[in-house]
């Protein structure tokens, strides 16, 4: 999976991104689309204690909360970057939620959705180089040196 | 899994202020939480809590040196998670606070308010 490295964040370039919101989605071929918190997230939330996702069956509107994060410095939502149903949550957040931070893009998923209006949305979200530009800026904007990772983190070569 | 709380409203008053460091992360905290899980909040300050939102005051208060976050961080991640600021009318005058010696954000609100909101909000939590 091609990815960008910015000072220690990984972007993976197909997934598709809300870069305001720290999320990303990725698009699953049974119509699916999983959800999760982005590298960059996990690094400014810190060590995260606890995740309560919502559960399955509840319908969220883009923009509201799929899930609720918590570390020592800071507690939050995740916030649905597309509409639709929950229908699957990762039940490993439950006994250890730094999957988030050792693993955003692979084991620290958050949820599964069934997307209303999935190509609309999309648009809205940003992939690729286009994603990986925004965040170079983002970065920029924000004073952030750069990502850190807790032991046993995902690498990519 | 979260039990939905959506349209729930919660009041916490925080009553201590910068002579106590420690006792001034925790509410804020709280309501940050709180918002999170979509629930409506309200930080209210009154006594000694009034004189954290003294606008310098709060960047003073730093309980873990290693870290950037101090409590002007917590009151600003709180307020952009629209968790709604007010301060006791009367407080201020208890610390010699004028209106514009309050951080940004801030709204007053006097003592009938308080008993309103308590009596309206599903739950109150005192600090």
């Amino acid at each position: 999976m091609s990815h960008e490295n910015l000072n220690g964040c990984i972007i993976l370039k197909d997934l598709h991104y809300s870069v305001a919101d720290n999320t990303w989605v990725k698009v699953n071929d049974d119509g699916t689309v999983t959800v999760g918190m982005t590298d960059v997230a996990q690094n400014l939330a810190g060590p995260i204690l606890h995740a309560r996702t919502k559960g399955v069956g509840t319908g969220r509107r883009k923009g509201k909360p799929i899930a609720t994060v918590e570390s020592g410095k800071w507690v939050g939502p995740v916030k649905s970057p597309i509409s639709g149903e929950i229908v699957g949550v990762n039940e490993g957040l439950e006994a250890d939620a730094q999957l988030i931070n050792r693993s955003p893009y692979r084991n620290g998923w958050v949820v599964k959705m069934k997307p209303e209006n999935l190509d609309a949305e999309l648009a809205d979200l940003e992939t690729g180089d286009a994603a990986v530009a925004s965040y170079k800026a983002k970065m920029e904007n924000d004073n952030m040196a750069g990502c850190t990772h807790i032991e046993g983190s995902d690498t990519y070569e | 899994m979260a039990d939905d709380h959506e349209g729930k409203r919660i009041l916490v008053i925080q009553t201590h202020g910068i002579e106590t460091p420690t006792r001034t992360y925790s509410p804020v905290f709280y309501a940050m939480a709180a918002a999170a899980m979509e629930i409506e909040v309200m930080l209210w300050f009154t006594m000694n809590g009034t004189n954290q939102l003294r606008k310098g005051e709060a960047e003073k208060i730093q309980l873990d040196p290693t870290s950037n976050v101090n409590l002007k961080t917590m009151l600003n991640m709180a307020m952009d998670s629209d968790v709604q600021l007010r301060v006791c009318q009367q407080s201020l005058e208890l610390w010699d606070m004028k209106p514009e010696d309050l951080i940004d954000g801030v709204e007053i609100l006097g003592a009938t308010s308080i008993i309103d909101l308590a009596l309206n909000y599903d739950h109150v939590m005192y600090f």
